[in-house]
């Protein structure tokens, strides 16, 4: 009955994280066009292509976390688990996995502004010249 | 069912809509400032600020949900009343706390840039 339990709680646990990185990264990416636009100078298939490459990338790492923090080792020996501690154990991890998303997202966004500011220190000598043409 | 379950399904609504009532509001207000930061860059201001917002809540509400991992056995009526305004209590002074730090921030970095200017 307890392994039954922890079945349920990983049937639960899957589709949650899973929808989650589906939809941090999709929102994360969409908005990360203009930025790579701008990273790149308005070349904008090289700039499509990467982002997409990056979303590719940013869904097996999260999943895999995922994976990885979803063994609920604490009551893997006793057939007893009550519903409280069912609870408690998905709260912990859906929280960890969420805060662990979100730190990854910040991440993310901090990159591509750090980029971005990059990007334009390095193209400020050369934007004053134009409309003197 | 016992008392710590009824406690769990009472506090994570109300403490997920307060939530996600601050992090809109600090959204819609907080746009503005934003957009003095990026100097009147109105997409990258939305783009900004949509992740930030995804990015608050995805921490505030998994840290809220880890919480209930830490609290006591409750054993009857009057105990589970205590422990649930205290531990509401808790998590909203802590999120009142890094609102006016984020306030302060804002403000530290706006006087910062019209110094430079």
């Amino acid at each position: 009955m307890g392994s039954l339990k922890i079945i349920i709680a990983y049937f639960i646990y899957l589709p949650i994280v899973i929808g989650l990185t589906v939809f941090v990264s999709k929102k994360l990416f969409e908005s990360g066009k203009s930025f790579m636009i701008d990273i790149f100078r308005g070349k904008e298939a090289t700039a499509l292509a990467t982002d997409k490459l990056f979303e590719v990338g940013f869904y097996p790492i999260n999943i895999g976390m995922a994976l990885i923090l979803m063994k609920i080792s604490s009551f893997s020996n006793r057939y007893e688990i009550n519903n409280q501690e069912l609870i408690e154990v998905m709260g912990l991890k859906i929280g960890s996995f969420s805060i662990y998303l979100g730190m990854m997202l910040l991440l993310n966004l901090f990159l591509f502004l750090r980029r971005k500011k990059v990007t334009r220190s390095t193209q400020k000598p050369q934007s004053p010249v134009t409309p003197n043409i | 069912m016992n008392f710590n379950v009824i406690i769990y399904i009472i506090y994570i609504p109300i403490i997920f809509f307060i939530m996600i009532k601050v992090g809109w509001l600090l959204f819609k207000n907080g746009e503005v400032f934003l957009c003095d930061i990026f100097q009147n860059d109105l997409e990258m201001t939305q783009n900004v600020n949509k992740l930030l917002l995804i990015g608050y809540y995805l921490i505030n509400l998994g840290a809220t949900t880890i919480t209930i991992t830490l609290w006591d056995n409750v054993e009857s009526i009057h105990e589970m009343i205590s422990t649930f305004s205290s531990i509401l209590g808790k998590t909203i002074l802590l999120l009142v706390i890094f609102h006016y730090n984020n306030i302060f921030w804002i403000k530290f970095l706006n006087r910062k840039k019209q110094t430079f200017n």
